[in-house]
């Protein structure tokens, strides 16, 4: 039998207050893979990565971290990392101390966790910060304070929700630098409704939009089978619900 | 990983105002209280004299100040528990600690003895006081002792109704209110009955004072120990249902 993939969405769905937000979704992803969750705004891309993160429990449907459920063992969420929306900073602790603490979350001890410390301030470009509050970090450096969190333990996948949201173009082109290198032995999820990131960052794309995956491929596949690019599935997706709907 | 989680805490109140605001505060007032019921006691010790079997030192000077920092606590606790998980809630930071692994007992349980501990040193300072008078006379020791573990007690419910008030809401100042508001009926649930005439022993048993008086009349009884942990399990149990629960609403 293979190995179970390192993570494995069968059927998940999602309804929050009445509403479906996502349902159907049905995907998996291993090692050494960056997925690029592509989405507008409101298909539900932060409620997939929600649940994937263990942060949210999926009202129908399973979620797999390999093979085993991720809702049943909650101790599993340790072997991943997560950004959510908003960097999950604490505003009056200095980054370092900050980092120090989410290193000790996860488990590690005195050395270890000072060596992760080090290691993810030299990572994200931290280390003329690392004695700034954290609630005085610029928007830049928030989100690398943030990604420094989901890294800092050594997980094996790691969920970006919208990693690039509001940085310039240096930082943004730092960050996904830093995400490609960060694919290269683990899995990384990220979310965003910019194509440049997926194309600039991603090794597959999947096409959230109302809630359902409308399209999952590699970029070569698509680059290789699809008229056009991206930016044309992506815009014909998007569109067909507003054309339906005005018919 | 509960230390992680108390050492956490600590930092974080410490490096903020308003624990340190709130202590200076806190203690400021109970010593001028101390001071004007000592002024009190030694104007009436003339008259002391000739009695019996007067009232001592630790009657007139200590029991008051113990009731003043079971008040000053009513509205203390609430005020420093609000933020336990309704601001990390409001902050964003709740995902971070929920995909830390710890789950939410440890979570829960951390944020509580961290902020025990600081209620501990709040009341060992204010015990101070009246320990301090050994300089002159002779406290009774015991009744003190006594009060201090019943104030650490009632200290300790107190944080765990706050921290399940905490839980339930989205907003600290909320959480504040509602905590508040729940201290206050306990504390004054026996009054009311007794001023409308009804005496019933589980209104009796349910208030607060009934459980804190004993311990400051230097009685400690089982029956007011189990009280004060059954009602701060009970909180803390709610705040942890409810903490497990977020991943079921959204």
């Amino acid at each position: 039998m293979p190995a179970a993939p390192l993570l494995q969405l069968q059927d998940v769905g999602r309804r929050l207050a009445g509403r479906t937000i996502v349902a159907g979704l049905d995907f998996a992803l291993d090692r050494g893979c960056v997925l690029g969750l592509l989405g507008v705004n409101g298909a539900g891309k932060s409620t997939t990565l929600r649940m994937i993160a263990g942060v949210l429990a999926p009202s129908a449907g399973k979620i797999l971290f390999e093979g085993r459920d991720l809702h049943e063992e909650p101790g599993l969420a340790r072997r991943l990392g997560y950004l959510p929306e908003t960097p999950p900073l604490y505003a009056e602790l200095r980054v370092d101390e900050y980092l120090a603490f989410c290193a000790r979350l996860r488990g590690m001890r005195g050395a270890d966790a000072h060596t992760a410390v080090g290691r993810v301030l030299e990572r994200c470009g931290l280390g003329e910060v690392r004695r700034r509050l954290c609630g005085n970090l610029s928007k830049g450096y928030a989100q690398r304070a943030g990604i420094a969190q989901a890294i800092i333990h050594d997980p094996d996948l790691i969920v970006l929700d919208e990693p690039a949201s509001g940085l310039d173009p240096v930082q943004a082109a730092s960050i996904r630098e830093l995400v490609r290198e960060l694919g290269r032995e683990r899995a990384v999820i990220l979310s965003t409704h910019l194509l440049h990131d997926v194309t600039a960052c991603c090794t597959r794309v999947t096409i959230l939009h109302g809630g359902r995956l409308r399209y999952d491929g590699t970029l070569a596949d698509l680059a290789g089978a699809h008229e056009g690019n991206l930016e044309s599935v992506f815009l014909r997706i998007a569109s067909a619900d507003e054309t339906q709907a005005a018919a | 990983m509960i230390r992680t989680i108390v050492r956490n805490e600590w930092r974080r109140l410490f490096v903020q105002p308003l624990a340190w605001a709130l202590l200076a505060a806190v203690l400021a007032v109970l010593a001028y209280f101390f001071l004007l019921t000592l002024q009190g006691f030694l104007g009436l010790m003339p008259k002391l004299a000739g009695m019996p079997s007067a009232p001592g030192v630790t009657d007139l000077v200590a029991l008051p100040l113990l009731r003043a920092v079971a008040s000053v606590l009513l509205i203390v606790v609430p005020l420093l528990g609000m933020r336990t998980i309704a601001g990390e809630r409001q902050s964003g930071t709740l995902p971070l600690l929920q995909t830390s692994g710890a789950g939410a007992t440890r979570i829960v349980f951390g944020k509580f003895v961290a902020l025990c501990g600081f209620f501990a040193v709040l009341i060992v300072f204010a015990l101070a006081m009246p320990a301090s008078l050994a300089i002159g006379t002779h406290p009774d020791w015991g009744r003190l002792g006594a009060g201090l573990l019943g104030l650490m007690l009632f200290a300790a419910t107190l944080t765990a109704i706050a921290i399940a008030a905490s839980s339930f809401c989205h907003q600290p100042a909320v959480a504040a209110g509602l905590a508040l508001m729940l201290n206050l009926v306990l504390w004054m649930l026996d009054a009311g009955a007794r001023y409308e005439g009804v005496s019933s022993d589980f209104i009796n048993y349910a208030a607060l004072p009934t459980h804190l008086e004993p311990f400051l009349h230097g009685i400690v009884a089982t029956v007011d120990i189990v009280y004060f942990v059954l009602i701060a399990a009970a909180a803390l149990t709610l705040a942890v249902r409810r903490l497990n629960a977020e991943r079921e609403r959204g």
